[in-house]
């Protein structure tokens, strides 16, 4: 275990760091880390957090100096790999205090022109971010002056080519610093080269972890766990974080739950380290204790917008109008121009049974965000629920194609054309999805319905999934009645007998009662009264007899049949011959 | 003439543009400016205004000539006047040095046009009429610029320095890189005439031979960079919003409806709509032509088409274009991940020409298409069970939505799964799919269900007025009629009918009313073609006069005939008619193959290769090349066989599924057996039964083929009995795929095999069945050997028989010698000779020797040893006969020459090599 304090010392230096290159998301990031430490009890003091938190620039390098140069107590498999944050200049140069101003004003081009002749490391670094943030700038601009009837143009940011060369000339001669391989690894990344970007990041966080956009990045070129696997990374805390992202992006929720749990002794009060569990355990479908974790989340930080989403998905989920509501109108006070704040709103109106005002919401989400995957996926979910298929299967297929792992578009997809009468063709979408989740009865009782459909009717295929769903614990039942009706309907009442008593076994421990109880009970009642185990019978019967209605009587002529076949076996026979 | 009124309100300002008005400026300069007349005759100023004429003309090509192109071409047209053109070109562009120099050079524009209402003209002012072609442009261009916000102008101008610096850059490299631009343009060229239609086979390879590469346009990385770089130059375009003749343009009409909603006024955009969906049928259409001819190419489509899919992602089209791409280069799961995200996105409204308009995207989409293709797609994979699947859904929805013109295609696409498929008559074909069409029908066998399916689509075709769909069921009718005995639907027992023969006359009729078809369509008003092809066929116009010089002398003699080629364009056949004609010459071919005329089928082959050999799609061009190539080896021998599957094989052994592997393992094999090397043609054998799929029902042909062969080899390796086991079980396989024809020729092979192994009298019932199975499908040619081998057996019965066998060799006689191949008349020959032979009385030997003299010789030319030893056996004993000893040793060394040939086919085959 890492202890506390080399962490928060790291964390202090690393936001200094991190915010005079102007990477303003990292830090923030990292921010949120350091509070999230629990406070050192020593330290805790009004004027010490005070003074913590915001000292004058030069008392804070002396500090950071202090704490980077004392050997860092701590033990475990991170410390050895730790590596010394390189030292700043000692006084920054009038030119980058000019451009981290005009920066600041978010005015880059005139940036990275002040710094045009300046040496030092971090004006270097500043001047080819600004760069590349003024391409990135003007990129946007042009994708909206150059959009056409036939979607995206082809704005490119055009600072890409000579940033590249630059940077690769830097890292040629050595002179590149961790910030400037980040650097370098988004430009190759925006520019294709995958591999050399990854390689690029990963040299970028294992001489300087504290870069938590650096990390991302490398997430995101991470597209499966063998790629995840074969990067060679050093050892460090951050490293946790950021496997417990990965993780979670390549659906190994159990697996990031457990890196977040590590990581919370240490990060206690961690907001984002919340926020990832959540997100874990609603992929676990977790409900109730995902909305707990929310509601606490919100306590602690009333104005968050970043996961709200979610949120608002679970209360969807439970039906919880006024929540919803709530949380709706929160977040639209608070920025109403974030997607998450308009997909929030949407789920809202769908859960009112307002489509169109749905469709509206989640339309203006993708406005600000094109690949905002659930927001193409829930308007899909909108489509269907407005019988406008088409619309909805093209919204699938856009989710689908941002993200091709995303089962619930998949899934869509198949209900959408199942919808249409093309159960065949639906199958295909079902299979899909199932592929990226396998545990999940719900899609295999999904193609389990398209195989029963009259126009396919391969029963055959249905009972195998129905099959596969029973052994992923499938909650709602379905799969066990629907296992029991098919076999009885193939006329295999053996199998049949045995699903409706497991059947009857799981509502018994659920508690649950209905008519599929008083079918089970029925054919079991009749099943093992045709097979003479009048015993067995008998029980099922009087369990009948506790209902009132037509299974009642329907019991009791069983009943009697079965008094009069133990009692008297003639009469039995009588029935079958008739004389 | 649609593309001229076509192109309103789509139109876009392009560098190209401004080079084509700087040029109109010189060509009728304005009174205002002070520009010298540069022209020293009338007629030099006529070529220039002719050569505008038809650069305003192509403007809505896809691809806009660089700079550098457009000086190359005013270097042709401008003879001796050409630099101070060019000079004048540069010097205007570089003198546009801000976005407002732009602006005024429109403003000056506007001079050059004659306005109609002043009618203050200097007499030695050249006016542009508003009204002509060429004023019709400037004002477009004109009014296109003043639309352009002022960020569109930027956009303009940048691309201007773009236009100009490209130009500059590969000037100053022109010289070094003088060939490489020469062969670039070579690229462009071969690109245009791959689509011209009256293109002979021939030109193809010179252009291949002289840049060593298949012509192929998209192939070389620098002309694809062209390609993407002139759809980078962006512009504006409004998409026009009157509806047209829906008939002529079905896609631009399925397009805009959907595009309409999501257009924005004043948007910029990569090209025309029109423009791009033109170039991707023409694509579309090259990829059937080219198939997977190379590898190389189809990479390169599939790159190039996810750059454009890039640009331009809301453009459905490409995801299909990359569908039929990898369709054709056999990766199933990218075509089917394409096939369903294009019709995810379009949801099958887009492009889709069997689409009536008319009634418009339904809410509900067209998916049923989606069905239909899907199904297509796992038949062309082989996956018959999938496929029909598949089909039957299609015609349940398309039922449902009440398309019956998706319904006719699904029939027709259906019933041409069941008749290619080999489905076993026992096995319960739509078990367990609920199929309203074929359940009615559930107890018939599969070819009647293919019959009631054929006619159903037929019928809702011919009610619909596809002529496309109609015109190929009629040919899959007459197919079905060639293959199959026509019987009563409903009718069994003793009352059924017993006319079980199939009608030659029924099957000509059926092909003549497929090819029906062309003289429809030239009575048909509207063109059928794309606009977007017919704007670059301007382009290709205009390319030839003026082309390089490399060019015009390779295609020498088509320099006079532009204007014809001109014309074609404008009554072009679309290509898929082309095809079905092409398709109908095929199958006459395939029919008299059958029939048994030779001279017939091979003209039909012969007419095919060089009327459709370039339109059509490579596996028909390679299946005419492989009978013709079948032909040579029946008639002339080996030799001129094996040389023109050469050239055949460099053609096409590169596309998928190629059957020319086959063809040369076929030849191969038959050389084999008869040169008596049976080790070669036991492993050739074994290639052979391994190129077909393991999968039940699919690839009949190429099974029974192998087994056939299988026997055959056996047979002559004097196995009798295995042979015959061979054969017994391929008739079973033949009966259980209701293969008919191949029934018969397996009859005629357990007669040979019985004939062989000295059993004649067992031979003699597989003989007359084959004979009889023969007549009743009408195969002349397989009756008049199946007769042949009877009369062989009678023979073997004995002397007393001879006189029969005799009777029956001269009753087939005239088949044999008018259409059968050099092995069949030498053995008729022989088996006359010995007829004749065996009876002691005979005395008429110059007969005798006559005939086997030309059996010798015939066989000489196939190298079949073991006949032609038994020629010259018989030859020699004649002479015996006649005391003519120097002649007999010569046939006897003849007949010594064979046998030793016969017994060490190892030396032979070292001597061949």
């Amino acid at each position: 275990m890492v202890s506390k304090d080399s962490c928060r010392n790291e964390i202090r230096a690393a936001i200094r760091q991190l915010s005079d290159r102007c990477l303003y998301s990292a830090a923030k990031w990292a921010g949120e880390q350091l509070v999230g430490i629990e406070q050192d009890p020593s330290n805790f003091t009004p004027a010490n957090t005070r003074f913590q938190r915001g000292s004058s620039s030069i008392r804070r390098r002396f500090s950071t100096n202090e704490s980077i140069s004392t050997p860092l107590p701590s033990v475990g498999f991170s410390q050895a790999a730790t590596p010394l944050p390189e030292e700043d200049e000692a006084i920054d140069g009038d030119f980058y205090l000019l451009a981290k101003s005009y920066f600041d004003c978010r005015e880059y081009r005139r940036a990275s022109h002040v710094l045009r002749d300046q040496v030092s490391k971090k004006s270097v670094f500043l001047r080819y971010y600004a760069l590349y943030l003024a391409g990135e700038k003007r990129k946007e601009e042009e994708m909206i002056e150059l959009e056409g009837p036939l979607g995206k143009s082809d704005a490119i940011n055009r600072e890409l080519v000579s940033l590249e060369r630059d940077l690769s000339a830097l890292r040629r001669t050595g002179a590149i610093d961790s910030f400037g391989l980040y650097l370098y690894g988004v430009v190759l990344k925006e520019k294709g080269n995958e591999s050399l970007a990854r390689a690029s990041l990963v040299e970028s966080v294992n001489s300087y972890p504290w870069n938590w956009s650096a990390w991302s990045e490398l997430q995101s070129l991470c597209t499966s766990i063998e790629v995840l696997n074969s990067l060679n990374l050093s050892n460090h805390w951050m490293k946790e974080f950021f496997l417990g992202n990965a993780y979670q992006e390549l659906r190994m929720h159990t697996e990031s739950l457990a890196k977040y749990e590590y990581l919370q002794g240490i990060f206690s009060f961690s907001n984002y380290i919340q926020a990832q569990t959540a997100k874990a355990q609603y992929s676990l479908r977790e409900f109730d204790q995902v909305e707990i974790m929310f509601e606490e989340l919100l306590r602690n930080d009333p104005y968050r917008v970043e996961d709200m989403d979610l949120y608002s998905n679970v209360l969807y989920a439970k039906e919880a109008c006024a929540a919803l509501s709530y949380l709706a109108h929160k977040v639209f006070l608070t920025d109403k121009y974030r997607p998450e704040s308009c997909c929030i709103i949407g789920n809202y109106y769908s859960l009112k049974g307002q489509h169109e005002k749905a469709v509206m919401y989640f339309r203006r989400a993708l406005k600000l965000n094109k690949k905002y995957l659930s927001a193409w996926t829930l308007m899909g979910h909108e489509y269907v629920e407005m019988k406008n298929t088409p619309a909805a299967i093209d919204a699938y297929r856009r989710a689908v194609d941002i993200n091709p792992c995303d089962y619930r578009a998949w899934y869509g997809l198949g209900q959408a054309y199942e919808m249409m009468g093309m159960p065949f063709y639906a199958l295909h979408y079902f299979r899909k999805s199932i592929f990226f989740l396998p545990n999940d009865s719900r899609l295999w009782i999904a193609m389990a319905k398209c195989y029963q459909t009259e126009q396919l009717y391969m029963l055959e295929e249905a009972i195998k999934c129905y099959k596969r769903a029973v052994n992923c614990t499938d909650t709602e039942g379905i799969a066990l009645n629907q296992l029991a009706k098919l076999h009885q309907k193939l006329g295999r009442n053996e199998e049949a007998a045995f699903y409706f008593e497991k059947d009857l076994e799981r509502m018994d421990a659920e508690g649950l009662e209905g008519p599929n109880m008083f079918e089970a009970l029925v054919f079991l009642a009749t099943h093992f009264k045709t097979h003479k185990k009048f015993e067995e019978a008998e029980v099922y019967c009087t369990r009948l007899l506790d209902y009132s209605g037509p299974e009642k009587e329907k019991a009791k002529s069983l009943l009697r049949g079965i008094r009069m076949a133990q009692t008297g076996f003639p009469s039995m026979d009588l029935e079958h011959f008739p004389i | 003439m649609a593309g001229l009124t076509r192109t309103a309100g789509a139109f876009a300002v392009t560098p190209h543009k401004i080079s084509v008005c700087i040029l109109l400026q010189i060509y009728a300069p304005s009174a205002q400016m002070s520009l010298p007349f540069p022209f020293s005759s009338v007629a030099q100023h006529n070529r220039l205004g002719l050569y505008l004429l038809s650069l305003t003309k192509s403007c809505d090509d896809i691809f806009e000539p660089k700079l550098e192109e457009l000086i190359n071409q005013l270097r042709e047209v401008g003879e001796e006047m050409d630099a101070w053109l060019t000079d004048h070109l540069t010097n205007r562009f570089s003198a546009l040095a801000s976005p407002d120099d732009l602006l005024n050079f429109f403003n000056d524009m506007r001079g050059i046009l004659g306005s109609l209402d002043s009618g203050v003209v200097q007499d030695d002012q050249i006016i542009l009429d508003p009204n002509s072609n060429l004023g019709m442009f400037v004002r477009r261009c004109i009014l296109a610029f003043n639309l352009l916000s002022f960020e569109g102008v930027c956009h303009l101008f940048s691309s201007i320095e773009d236009y100009c610096k490209e130009a500059h850059s590969s000037s100053a490299q022109f010289d070094a890189s003088n060939n490489n631009l020469e062969s670039l343009t070579q690229y462009d060229q071969m690109d245009m005439e791959n689509y011209a239609m009256d293109k002979a086979t021939e030109e193809i390879e010179f252009q291949k031979s002289a840049s060593g590469i298949v012509p192929f346009h998209l192939h070389t990385p620098e002309s694809l960079f062209k390609a993407t770089e002139g759809l980078l130059h962006t512009r504006k375009e409004t998409l026009r919003t009157s509806k047209k003749d829906t008939e002529a343009t079905p896609v631009a009409c399925a397009s805009s409806s959907t595009l309409e909603d999501t257009l924005v006024d004043e948007s910029l955009f990569l090209r025309t709509n029109l423009q791009i969906q033109g170039f991707l049928m023409e694509q579309a259409d090259a990829i059937e032509t080219h198939g997977s001819s190379s590898s190389f190419s189809s990479s390169s489509i599939e790159s190039f088409l996810e750059q454009l899919q890039n640009l331009a992602p809301e453009l459905h089209r490409v995801h299909f274009l990359r569908y039929l791409n990898k369709l054709h280069s056999d990766d199933y799961f990218a075509a089917l991940d394409n096939l369903l995200r294009y019709f995810d996105y379009s949801a099958g409204t887009e492009g889709f020409d069997l689409v009536p308009p008319s009634t418009g995207c339904s809410m509900y989409g067209r998916y049923e298409i989606a069905l239909l293709c899907l199904g297509m797609m796992h038949f062309r994979f082989g996956h018959p069970n999938l496929a029909l699947e598949v089909l039957t859904e299609a015609v349940r929805v398309s039922q449902q939505l009440s398309n019956d013109t998706c319904l006719a295609y699904t029939l027709a696409a259906m019933s041409n799964l069941l008749s290619e498929m080999g489905i076993a008559s026992t096995t319960c074909v739509l078990g367990s799919s609920y199929s309203p069409v074929t359940s009615t029908a559930s107890s018939l066998s599969v070819q009647q269900r293919v019959y009631i399916l054929l006619k159903e689509s037929l019928r809702r075709a011919d009610s619909l007025k596809l002529r496309r769909l109609v015109a190929s069921n009629h040919l899959a009718m007459a197919k079905f009629e060639l293959m199959h005995v026509q019987r009563p639907l409903l009718s069994f027992g003793p009352k059924a009918s017993t006319h079980h023969k199939t009608c030659p006359v029924s099957v000509c009729k059926e092909i003549r009313l497929g090819a029906h078809l062309i003289s429809d369509f030239s009575s048909e008003s509207s063109t059928m073609t794309i606009d977007g092809s017919l704007s670059s066929a301007w382009l290709k116009d205009l390319q030839k006069p003026w082309g390089p010089p490399v060019i015009s002398q390779d295609s020498g003699s088509r320099k006079s005939s532009t204007f014809f080629q001109f014309c074609d364009h404008l009554v072009s056949i679309p290509g898929s008619v082309a095809h079905l004609i092409g398709a109908s010459y095929l199958l006459r071919a395939t029919s008299w193959e059958l029939f048994g005329s030779a001279p017939m089928a091979r003209m039909n082959t012969l007419v095919y290769a060089t009327l459709f050999g370039d339109s059509s799609s490579s596996s028909d061009a390679e299946l005419a090349y492989l009978k013709l190539i079948q032909h040579l080896a029946l008639y002339k021998g080996y030799k001129d066989a094996f040389a023109a599957l050469k050239i055949a094989e460099e053609k096409f052994l590169t596309v998928s599924k190629s059957k020319i592997l086959l063809l040369k393992l076929q030849l191969l094999h038959e050389r084999a057996l008869h040169c008596g090397n049976l080790q070669l043609a036991q492993r050739i054998c074994n290639e052979l039964g391994g190129l077909a799929s393991t999968a039940m029902g699919v690839d009949m042909e190429l099974k029974v083929e192998a087994s056939l062969r299988e026997a055959r080899t056996l047979l002559a390796a004097k196995q009798y009995s295995q042979a015959a086991n061979v054969a017994h079980s391929l008739f079973c396989t033949c009966h259980k795929f209701n293969l008919q024809i191949e029934k018969a020729s397996v009859l005629l092979l357990l007669a040979e095999i019985h004939k062989k192994s000295g059993n004649a009298v067992l031979g003699l019932p597989y003989a007359l069945a084959s004979i009889s199975f023969c007549q009743s499908f009408n195969l002349d040619l397989l009756k008049a050997s199946a007769t042949l081998t009877l009369a062989e057996l009678w023979l073997g019965l004995g002397s007393d028989h001879a006189k029969r066998a005799l009777d029956l060799l001269h009753g087939a006689f005239p088949m044999i010698l008018g259409h059968g191949g050099l092995e069949l008349r030498a053995r008729a020959y022989i088996s006359e000779a010995n007829c004749y032979l065996s009876d002691p009385s005979f005395s008429d030997s110059d007969t005798v020797l006559d005939s086997l003299r030309q059996a010798s010789d015939e066989l000489q030319a196939l190298e079949y040893h073991e006949l032609a030893a038994e020629a010259s056996y018989l030859m020699a004993m004649v002479y015996d006969k006649l005391g003519q000893l120097d002649e007999r040793e010569e046939a006897a060394s003849l007949f010594k020459m064979h046998i030793i040939a016969l017994e060490n086919p190892q030396d032979v085959e070292q001597n061949m090599a």
